[in-house]
């Protein structure tokens, strides 16, 4: 092609480029229900099947105390842990105390991974608490909770 | 075909060391309560629903997800390295979209 | 010129401002935890995107280099340098109209400057300057001073319906201030600087686009007429901008609240 040729052309692009709307950030609608609604007593019962869990500084939750945007706040849980065979964390929950489904993400470790870590984003609908709930090896469970202002919702 | 990326850091890792993986896959995570703006049509749910780690076909850590993550979701755990060979992902959503993805573990010393 | 800004804009927005400290008191910890969230930028995926386009579509860096008559070593720093005046284009150019030059030649239709397969491959050529310091040059030539001072100008006009300017909402002194929740950035090298980390990814969008792209979500937001992408106008903003934040180290992708 000639040089002139496909300058031209892109003179031609450069003038057109389209005013395409942005791209819209949907709106989480309040009225729907989902079937997978569930609150938190559910959410935690179906995890520790009716147990107690233990509150546990072994557990370490890190969430902001203020998320600037709700849509995606950042969520790091590490537990002491030496995993080994004989003594390992077998699952990770993250819950939400208010989002329609308490239920957030399961994560279930074996000793390969070498250290008990997960981290993530979530949406939050509006303030509230965030909890890690953790299964050892042994059928214990722990727990740690915080709680998460919300300045924008997960609308953003 | 959903895009995705697998990270392990630090980039030059020993054999028995404990590394992060750092997984992030491109998903709208569609709950299936938001309205298109434009249409006001209510977005069917899509969201990312189980995420599998396999190293050198072996299971280390397997994850049960529901629509609360952010968009375009990032996931990071450890892993210990245990020889060369190869991590690979397998993931679903909630259409029944199955994806995978993997990258070489190469130990050096 | 400023005493006018300042009235202005005390009487359009003094009520939706508020200082930092009362509304958006951010803990040192929480800071943290979101500046390592930079580590994890979703819109790396969209990066690697991006590498693979420039392959199939203008050569890699090696087609880009050859593109820019430079070579490969040199590419990272002349990359530093946009935008440019480029003779072929007669014109000043940003770096993804010159990647839609780079694709014509090859033979293919260009992407559109608003599209996210530009935003991808724009985003990739720019971060093969990473740890740049951007280096454009606004005396280079009558047609970059010329780019500079219409950039200038734009920036600092009020216009619209509020009577806004881009200096309004971001000049040293409003910086800081919090417009409705969000506090007011600073955009130029002494703050924030935006030229060496745009393209980024907005989280409140979860997608990546150009820094053109972003000032035109300013001129919506602000009710101010919304500029073309790729009209001279917009690309000597972007040098403006750019050469403000002049000796900043690139870093691409950017992450956004
Ligand atoms: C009414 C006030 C207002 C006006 C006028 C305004 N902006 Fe902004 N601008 C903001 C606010 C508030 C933000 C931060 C928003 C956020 O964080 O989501 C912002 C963000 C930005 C950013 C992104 C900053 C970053 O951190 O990357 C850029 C770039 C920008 N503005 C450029 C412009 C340009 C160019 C103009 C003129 C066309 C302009 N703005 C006019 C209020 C304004």
């Amino acid at each position: 092609m000639q040089r002139r040729d496909f300058f031209k052309k892109v003179g031609a692009v450069v003038a057109v480029s389209a005013v395409i709307p942005a791209m819209s950030f949907a709106a989480d609608a309040k009225k729907t229900v989902s079937k997978n609604a569930m609150s938190y007593a559910t959410a935690l019962n179906a995890i520790t099947g009716g147990k107690t869990p233990t509150a546990s500084d072994k557990v370490k939750l890190k969430v902001p105390e203020i998320a600037e945007n709700g849509a995606v706040v950042p969520v790091t849980v590490n537990v002491d842990s030496p995993m080994t065979d004989a003594d390992y964390v077998k699952a990770i929950h993250i819950l939400t105390s208010k989002n329609f489904n308490a239920r957030t993400i399961d994560i279930h470790l074996t000793p390969a991974n070498g250290e008990a870590m997960f981290s993530t984003r979530i949406k939050l609908g509006g303030t509230q608490d965030v909890v890690a709930v953790i299964e050892l090896s042994n059928g214990e469970f722990l727990i740690a909770s915080q709680s998460v202002k919300v300045t924008i919702g997960g609308c953003g | 075909m959903s895009k995705s990326l697998i990270k392990i850091k630090p980039k030059k890792y020993k054999d028995g060391e404990v590394v992060k993986v750092n997984f992030m896959v491109m998903h709208p995570m569609d709950t299936g309560m938001g309205k298109d703006k434009k249409t006001k049509e209510i977005i069917p749910a899509k969201y990312i629903n189980s995420v599998k780690f396999e190293y050198n076909g072996k299971v280390i850590t397997t994850m049960n997800v529901w629509e609360s993550l952010s968009v375009n979701p990032v996931f990071t755990t450890s892993m210990k390295i245990n020889g060369a060979g190869k991590l690979s992902v397998t993931f679903t959503d909630s259409t029944g979209e199955v994806n995978e993805a993997s990258i070489k573990i190469k130990p050096k010393g | 010129m400023k005493i006018g800004t300042k009235i202005v804009l005390s009487l359009a927005l003094l009520s939706s401002f508020s200082f930092a400290g009362e509304q958006f008191a951010m803990s040192d910890a929480d800071r943290a935890m979101y500046s390592e969230m930079l580590e994890n930028n979703p819109a790396d995926m969209m990066v690697a995107n991006g590498e693979e386009l420039l392959a199939k579509y203008g050569g890699g860096e090696a087609g880009l280099a050859a593109f820019f008559n430079v070579s490969e070593e040199k590419l990272p720093a002349y990359i530093a340098g946009f935008p440019r005046y480029l003779p072929e284009f007669k014109q000043v150019v940003a770096l993804d109209q010159a990647l839609q030059g780079l694709m014509s030649k090859n033979g293919h239709k260009p992407f559109k400057l608003k599209s996210s397969d530009m935003y991808d491959m724009s985003a990739y050529a720019k971060s093969l300057a990473n740890g740049q310091k951007i280096n454009i040059d606004v005396n280079a030539n009558k047609q970059m001073k010329a780019a500079r001072a219409m950039g200038e100008e734009v920036y600092m006009t009020k216009r619209g319906g509020r009577g806004l300017a881009c200096n309004s909402c971001h000049s040293p002194d409003v910086v800081g201030s919090i417009l409705r929740t969000q506090p007011l950035p600073a955009i130029d090298g002494k703050g924030n600087a935006v030229a060496a980390n745009w393209p980024a990814y907005r989280m409140t969008k979860s997608n990546m686009t150009t820094l053109a792209v972003r000032f035109q979500g300013c001129m919506n937001n602000a009710l101010l007429a919304v500029i073309p992408l790729g009209s001279k106008e917009m690309v000597a903003l972007e040098v403006y901008l750019t050469n403000e934040a002049k000796g900043s180290e690139i870093s691409i992708p950017g992450l956004k609240r």
